[in-house]
């Protein structure tokens, strides 16, 4: 669907189904130089078992259209206006990646919008050398390569697949080749600016699910754990074998975690 | 893993992790109709599209799904998908973007199956098309029109060798947001990756060189990823509410793999051309060779050209590796690896020495197929294109005296020794 937010036409992924403002919503953010893509394997699924899907592509993503937002603040701000726009009181966020640091900050600053937190490939800060922020700048084809084949794990390097058929390397890439061309620097340069992730983390109330990969080389685990350690109460899934984009690498991992953190 | 695989390893692994019960090595063929469902909710989500996995192998199976994964990787797709037969998968990939009333610009150079597919049976269908020169750029822009849905060509034209400017051509049909699609039958993405140089769908007859053993036929799909099917309105049936899906909108839900979604959801399951998973064996078995045997093939194509060129009992060689060839300069850039393994020359003595020639041979098979691991030839005015007159040969590109020579992999002096007495034979009935 298409809802103008701060003035800017947006594309939301709805799993397919009508979006219900007053159902149980699971809001999906994406990571650094994604869009609603990443969750092609949730989205629909989660849609079509109970819940009210919003994944969003954020501003000069996927098939929005604006400028990306600069910085993590502003993402979080971005988000209480559609959930305001489409109606929402309260909603459940699933973070993929920098996504993740977004609702960090939604959870810790407005709680009372943000039920349950589902971190996905996270940690609590989001480090990135500057030799791939000036690549995602003067070389965007390289910077983009090298993310997706740093941020796969061993199986999808081996293309194999449970969709039948289709390499997660080349369909990443050109997930990532659908953006703006200034999205990737803009993601990146908000990733290294965010300073909040340890006191937003230590700041959670909510009931929080931290899913991660043991051969994710974006956001290694140790770091996942860490935060995970940070957040008061957080239940932990560990997917030994999965890299950094486990929405793709194990989606039924994900999809019966979620169903069955948030009871359903 | 530091980086992705390189094209040898991925011949030999793309697609395949052995599984944990049983760590078969070998890719196992799974010789099944169908696959049980965990539970109703299992079933619901495989046929509404929401999760990957395999419900029937009309639709999918996952030895064909390795073969699918293994040449998506080779290509550089974002996917695959195989099919019974190479016109099994160009018939659908028209059919899954084409729809009545809509138009194709398409080579005229290209083997007779393809030509005919267009000429004579989609026009029943009400989907037309123009032919142009695959190498006249001003030619394929101008057939263009409002309702043109795919550009089609050969990279190497099969039988006259032909070849398109793929980067050239892919400019000309982005700018008409046109899809370009390519039969890579003759190239394989050993000698061209053309996704890389801005085609959109790939084609492949796994018959050929592919397989390579001459035992299986298969066909392949690719999706390159890289076209922006929700640019226009032409592609409703992709990018819009899908009149039979439940509306699903395959552009915004599957993105980069829109086209393979609606192949799947809708070619293979309504017209269900799928591969055998014993085929898909088979040819699997071919591509895990396909580095080493492409090479060979280039090698010894080198070396029958030198023989070739100049012997006494040829009337004239055409392959684009020879300068003479008019992409012969196209070629050194695109196709650096060389420019495949078929050779066409006449003979001195026109059809009646073509004949005697192919008759006398006995290394080289004769029969219709090329791309096989064994050296094979066929004179097509005596057998192919027997029923055809001289001048429409021509205006195909095709001559009386035209020998197809697709270089096999035997020791290149049995090959040469065997067209040494072929060609005795045949300026035996020249001479008369």
């Amino acid at each position: 669907m298409k809802q103008d937010v701060n003035g800017v036409r947006i594309h939301i992924a709805t799993g397919g189904r009508d979006f219900n403002p007053k159902g149980k919503i699971l809001v999906m953010l994406h990571g650094s130089g994604q869009n609603h893509l990443t969750f092609v394997l949730q989205a629909r699924y989660l849609a079509h078992r109970g819940y009210d899907v919003l994944a969003p592509d954020f501003p000069g993503h996927g098939l929005s259209e604006g400028e990306p937002l600069a910085s993590i603040e502003d993402s979080a701000d971005w988000v209480i206006a559609l959930l305001d726009i489409m109606g929402v009181e309260t909603a459940t966020i699933m973070g993929h990646s920098q996504g993740c640091l977004t609702a960090l900050e939604l959870a810790a600053n407005h709680k009372s919008r943000i039920d349950e937190l589902i971190l996905i490939g996270a940690a609590m800060a989001i480090p990135v050398n500057d030799y791939l922020v000036d690549m995602s700048d003067k070389a965007l084809a390289k910077a983009i390569k090298m993310m997706t084949s740093w941020g796969h794990g061993p199986s999808a390097h081996m293309v194999d697949n449970t969709q039948p058929g289709h390499s997660m390397l080349d369909y990443g890439r050109q997930v990532m080749d659908i953006n703006n061309r200034a999205a990737l620097l803009a993601d990146l340069n908000a990733c290294n600016a965010y300073q909040n992730g340890a006191s937003a983390a230590a700041a959670i109330t909510q009931p929080t699910l931290c899913i991660l990969g043991g051969r994710d080389r974006m956001t290694p685990a140790k770091f996942g754990r860490k935060m995970a350690d940070t957040i008061t109460g957080s239940k932990m899934v560990m997917v030994d074998q999965a890299g950094h984009f486990l929405p793709a690498e194990c989606p039924m991992v994900i999809n019966d975690s979620v169903r069955e953190f948030l009871g359903k | 893993m530091s980086g992705d695989y390189k094209f040898d390893t991925l011949s030999l692994h793309a697609g395949h992790v052995p599984d944990e019960r049983h760590g078969s090595r070998a890719v196992p063929i799974h010789q099944t109709t169908s696959y049980v469902f965990k539970d109703s909710e299992h079933a619901a989500a495989l046929y509404n599209m929401e999760i990957g996995g395999h419900l029937y192998t009309r639709i999918s199976n996952p030895t064909v799904a390795v073969l699918e994964q293994r040449v998506a990787a080779l290509d550089r797709g974002v996917a695959a998908t195989c099919t019974a037969s190479g016109m099994a998968a160009l018939t659908t990939a028209i059919m899954t973007i084409c729809s009545s009333g809509d138009h194709i610009v398409a080579s005229s150079r290209m083997y007779g199956a393809n030509i005919n597919l267009l000429e004579n049976t989609l026009p029943r269908f009400g989907i037309t098309a123009t032919f142009v020169a695959p190498d006249d750029l001003d030619a394929i822009k101008a057939a263009i029109q409002p309702n043109t849905k795919i550009v089609f060509g050969e990279v190497i034209g099969n039988p006259g060798l032909d070849v398109m400017d793929v980067a050239a051509v892919a400019a000309i049909t982005k700018e008409a947001g046109v899809p370009l699609m390519l039969d890579c039958t003759f190239n394989t993405p050993w000698l061209l990756r053309p996704i890389e140089l801005g085609a959109n769908i790939i084609i492949h007859s796994l018959t050929k060189w592919m397989g390579g053993h001459g035992i299986a036929i298969g066909g392949a799909v690719v999706d390159g990823g890289n076209f922006d099917w929700g640019q226009s309105d032409k592609f409703p049936t992709i990018a819009g509410p899908h009149y039979a899906m439940n509306d699903i909108n395959f552009y915004e839900e599957f993105g980069p793999a829109a086209f393979t979604a609606k192949f799947r959801a809708e070619g293979m399951y309504n017209f269900g051309p799928s591969m055998a998973p014993m085929n898909a064996f088979h040819i699997l078995q071919g591509i895990e060779t396909l580095p080493l045997r492409m090479q060979r093939h280039m090698d010894n194509t080198a070396a029958m050209l030198k023989f070739l060129d100049g012997h006494e009992a040829v009337e004239w060689v055409r392959h684009p590796m020879l300068p003479s060839h008019p992409s012969h300069e196209l070629v050194k850039k695109m196709l650096p690896k060389g420019a495949g393994s078929i050779i066409v020359f006449g003979l001195k003595g026109g059809r009646e020495a073509g004949k005697a020639f192919i008759e006398s041979v006995d290394l080289a098979s004769h029969l219709a197929n090329v791309g096989d691991a064994k050296t094979l030839v066929i004179h097509p005015a005596s057998t192919t294109h027997s029923h055809i007159s001289a001048e429409a040969m021509l205006e195909g590109g095709l001559s009386d005296d035209m020998i197809r020579l697709s270089v096999g992999l035997e020791d290149i002096d049995d090959i040469t020794a065997d067209f040494e007495q072929g060609f005795k034979a045949a300026a035996r009935v020249r001479k008369g």
